[in-house]
């Protein structure tokens, strides 16, 4: 009876002392001090992506930068316009969805380009726009900067060294000041920024990256219903531009005959024009730009 | 007496914690309702992972279990992850529930050192120090860019105008 009771005793007090444990912590079921200790070896010996949050976040710092530069258009109707093609060819894209979604937005600038923040956030200038004839030629633009954000293009600039050098840092400052705000990781947030703003922004991706989203706006189009013959006709409009220009897309994006045959390539018999294509080309005629 | 007496309470006391844990143990097979449009199923926690099939506004998945911001579901058959966006009504993840522990059932996986570290990267922290340091970047019009959005009604009406796939 004695050890009857004793048992009962213990498996009470073992559940209680879990139930507290639990209700102590609220969340954490290892104590907080022992993750920061062993994280040290741990975040060092770590290798992990950079995940969906914090590409989010490198991508609004990237576009905190471009937008000390260069201001937004103020128009609510030509930004909601533009939003909607974006979103047609962005649910149809290779990576339909990111952490808090795409968000296009126009620059006010004759400069003729497009940009992409990791995470999605992704500018198109005036001068871009004016270039651009047809909705489906402005669906082209938007395909390829989304296929940038899809490939990763712009976050895959962050050196693998810096990367390396963030997850150490994690761990010994999580041994410091677990959940504060981790001097060395803002540094190399800072870096982080550096290294994918100068590719997007002054030096451009390589060519095999333009050629691989090149190919991805082509297939976007395809699914969403534009005419991928689009990507091609913009890229010859470019290439004519091209003559005499030297910033912006022509150094980011480099337009090439090259780039241009192996999109035709791709695209192969573009569907004849029909009365829907007229009605996107009458709205986009609309807008003023 | 005294002792019987103890023995009552404790039996009653043991047999109340079983009957809790009973109860609370299969409860977590949790079906949660999709109240956000463009939602997709991935076959991993990952957003840059082909994604497997949409799931539209109204899906009701049952939760298998939770990795950080993730469900793993299953979706008309279908087993994949979403995130949390999917479900605004959702608890944020917890990394510690006594019935699944006590029961060996279906215990959310955020208990790894990894894990833990995993969300400690670039975080809302570390962007307001950077913010600090770089009072010239224009983080408020980053946050009027991502206040632009289509909402789905709008988007479907574009879409179908324009002779576009829906």
């Amino acid at each position: 009876m004695k050890r009857g009771n004793q048992w009962v005793v213990a498996a009470l007090l073992t559940a209680l002392a879990l139930t507290a444990g639990g209700c102590a912590t609220g969340m954490e079921l290892i104590p907080v001090a022992t993750i920061a200790a062993k994280g040290v070896t741990k975040a060092a010996a770590a290798s992990r992506p950079i995940s969906d949050s914090e590409e989010y976040y490198v991508g609004r710092a990237v576009g905190a930068r471009i937008l000390a530069q260069q201001s937004l258009r103020q128009d609510p109707e030509l930004t909601r316009y533009v939003n909607e093609v974006g979103q047609a060819v962005a649910r149809k894209s290779a990576r339909p969805q990111t952490f808090r979604g795409y968000h296009f937005a126009v620059l006010e600038t004759s400069e003729t380009n497009a940009l992409a923040c990791p995470g999605g956030l992704i500018f198109i200038t005036r001068g871009l726009l004016q270039t651009c004839e047809t909705e489906d030629e402005l669906a082209a633009v938007l395909a390829h900067e989304v296929a940038h954000v899809a490939n990763k293009d712009g976050i895959n600039s962050i050196s693998q060294a810096r990367w390396t050098e963030v997850l150490t840092a994690m761990g010994t400052e999580a041994a410091k000041q677990y959940g504060g705000v981790a001097g060395s990781l803002v540094s190399l947030f800072e870096g982080s920024i550096d290294d994918v703003f100068k590719t997007i922004v002054v030096n451009g991706y390589s060519r095999t990256a333009e050629e691989a989203a090149d190919a991805a706006a082509v297939q976007t189009l395809k699914q969403a219903g534009y005419d991928p013959g689009a990507v091609a006709s913009l890229l010859d409009k470019m290439m004519a531009k091209e003559k005499g220009a030297s910033g912006g897309m022509f150094k980011t994006h480099p337009p090439t005959g090259e780039r241009l045959s192996k999109v035709k390539a791709l695209v192969g018999e573009a569907p004849a024009a029909g009365k829907e294509v007229a009605a996107r080309t009458s709205r986009f005629k609309k807008i003023k730009i | 007496m005294i002792r019987a007496s103890f023995l009552k309470k404790s039996t009653w006391l043991a047999v109340a914690l079983a009957a809790l844990l009973l109860a609370a143990g299969p409860g977590w097979a949790e079906t949660l309702k999709v109240s956000q449009p463009n939602q997709q199923l991935y076959p991993d926690p990952d957003f840059s992972s082909t994604p497997l099939a949409p799931v539209p506004v109204g899906a009701e998945v049952t939760v298998q279990r939770q990795a950080g911001d993730w469900y793993k579901v299953d979706f008309q058959g279908k087993i994949g992850w979403i995130h949390r966006l999917a479900f605004p009504q959702a608890k944020a993840p917890s990394r510690f529930s006594l019935p699944s522990l006590l029961t060996g059932g279906a215990v959310k996986e955020t208990t790894s050192d990894e894990v833990a570290l995993a969300g400690k990267g670039f975080t809302p922290e570390v962007e307001a120090g950077y913010r600090q340091k770089h009072p010239e970047a224009n983080f408020a019009m980053v946050d009027k860019v991502e206040s632009f959005k289509v909402d789905e009604a709008q988007l479907k009406t574009f879409i179908q105008e324009g002779g576009l796939k829906p």
